[in-house]
């Protein structure tokens, strides 16, 4: 197992499995290799249905200031890995602890619904993240820039285009800096004009932040911004090592 | 019960947020309408007024006034209570894609829908009562006297109860087909529209409905004032006992919503 960083480790994950339960019709009646391909994850039945096993003893470190690619092909459990780590999934068994908030970019919806404004979506980001509105001209006044709404922040989001959204979204939650980013890349940035613009300020909130868990299909994105690469195939880390070697490992072994 | 009490640190934590997008929904509902909000309560007085003449004529109401004020009380305390608990089980899927990408706590949705619940009973109620006080005068007088209780009792009622029917709806879908059922026959059966003498020997039936018994102590109160605690006390510490319940299984069931909504 590799560490890099100031060897404070912020995440530790001890044997960590993930055990989801399936209740659905379309679940029981898919054939295993098809759930197998989306999930990624061993398919076995209990006494109780159908359980996928999404992560399978998971253990590692990773220490403050660390930069970590997570690689893997869809469905190898990257993502699966950022839900757990950031809190909204849970560990089935196995010992998992985290010493500061990791904050999730996953998302692609707004907190409040599409039928409201954008300034309102962007009042009920803020005040969940400061609980407060002090500051928040200034942070609207950025977001309303960057994003290129204009008057249009006023308007219900359902009135906006795809684009429209997804750019009010990116620069949402690409304001202010986290302890610790758990990042997709597939978190979208809207429009090909909007997207240079979208990967300059993702790189300044990246760099931003304290520590860094990245997961992406893009070698060229992870060697920008990481230094240590765990490699995931079927819900286990097969490899853990500087990044490099780690890229090597995943296209000899997993391709 | 440490996990209940960080649930309640983050839900303080939070208010801000999510009464605030609470509010922005009440908003947004009666955005392009001439009369805003006002139609909350006045959409109640519309139904108060024409039951009251129906059913005052059918049950040959003789103090017209004293029905009037009866049934206008308890259609709009009803009406907050069902629609709390109607929209209950569909909390959770409508906040589906939240709940498995972000990680916001999940009491933060409940709070929110009960803010906005809590909005919309308070400006209907604030109508209502306002149109009744001209009919029995003393009803603003028992609402900040002896009604202060049973109404801290519906507002806790209406959080702890659909919180408890979320958890159930996200994992029985049937729960939403049940529950529009369940009202229906629950309203039918509870002295609203008619008093609970009315009922004969069925009259245990409406003490075992906790919907009525919720709204019956508010209605009580602010009708007939006077000093009774013992009820809305009782009531008080079985709500607590409720939220917390409510609670302790949303911590339970935590790990389980990204994957059942």
């Amino acid at each position: 197992m590799m560490t890099t960083g100031d060897t404070t480790p912020i995440l530790e994950l001890h044997d960590v499995w993930l055990r989801i339960s399936v209740n659905t019709r379309e679940a029981r009646t898919l054939k295993k290799a098809i759930i197998h391909s989306v999930t990624g994850g061993a398919l076995r039945q209990t006494a109780h249905g159908t359980e996928i096993v999404a992560l399978r003893g998971v253990t590692c470190t990773i220490n403050h200031g660390e930069r970590i690619a997570l690689i893997g092909h869809n469905g190898a459990g990257k993502t699966t890995f950022l839900r757990l780590v950031s809190g909204i999934y849970h560990a089935t068994s196995g010992r998992f602890k985290a010493s500061c908030p990791v904050f999730p970019m996953i998302q692609k919806s707004f907190i409040t619904g599409a039928e409201l404004s954008g300034v309102q979506a962007a009042k009920g980001h803020y005040l969940l993240m400061y609980g407060n509105l002090r500051g928040f001209k200034q942070y609207l006044k950025d977001i309303v820039e960057f994003s290129e709404l204009g008057d249009f922040i006023h308007l219900p989001i359902k009135g906006y285009s795809e684009g429209m959204s997804a750019r009010l979204l990116f620069a949402l939650l690409t304001s202010g800096s986290h302890d610790c980013l758990a990042l997709d890349e597939g978190f979208g940035a809207g429009d090909a004009r909007f997207f240079e613009r979208a990967q300059n300020r993702l790189e300044q909130f990246i760099q931003a932040a304290g520590t860094l868990i990245l997961a992406s299909h893009s070698d060229s994105l992870l060697k920008q911004f990481c230094k240590r690469g765990l490699v995931f195939n079927q819900g286990q880390i097969v490899f853990d090592g500087p990044l490099e070697e780690s890229l090597s490992y995943y296209h000899e072994h997993c391709c | 019960m440490s996990t209940a009490a960080n649930t309640l640190r983050y839900a303080w934590s939070s208010r801000r947020a999510w009464w605030f997008t609470a509010t922005a929904r009440t908003r947004d509902r009666f955005a392009r309408t001439t009369l805003g909000s006002f139609w909350l309560g006045l959409s109640n007085l519309l139904s108060v007024a024409v039951l009251a003449v129906v059913y005052g004529t059918v049950f040959k109401v003789e103090d017209f006034r004293s029905y009037v004020v009866y049934l206008g009380i308890g259609l709009v305390v009803w009406n907050a209570i069902a629609g709390a608990v109607q929209s209950a089980p569909n909390l959770f899927r409508s906040n589906a894609n939240n709940l498995k990408n972000t990680n916001i706590h999940p009491i933060f949705y409940s709070l929110e829908e009960w803010s906005f619940q809590v909005q919309s009973f308070l400006q209907s109620c604030g109508l209502v009562l306002l149109v009744l006080t001209f009919f029995q005068p003393g009803l603003p007088l028992n609402l900040l006297t002896t009604g202060v209780i049973p109404l801290v009792n519906v507002l806790l009622f209406i959080y702890w109860v659909p919180l408890l029917l979320c958890l159930l709806g996200a994992h029985f879908e049937d729960l939403f087909q049940l529950v529009p059922i369940a009202l229906q026959l629950m309203f039918l059966l509870s002295p609203i529209l008619y008093e609970k003498k009315a009922l004969g020997e069925l009259s245990w039936t409406a003490d075992l409905n906790p919907l009525y018994v919720v709204m019956n102590s508010f209605r009580h109160a602010l009708i007939h004032g006077g000093f009774e605690v013992t009820h809305p006390i009782l009531l008080l510490i079985g709500n607590l006992f409720g939220i917390l319940a409510s609670i302790h299984i949303l911590e339970k069931q935590r790990k389980n919503l990204p994957f059942l909504v």
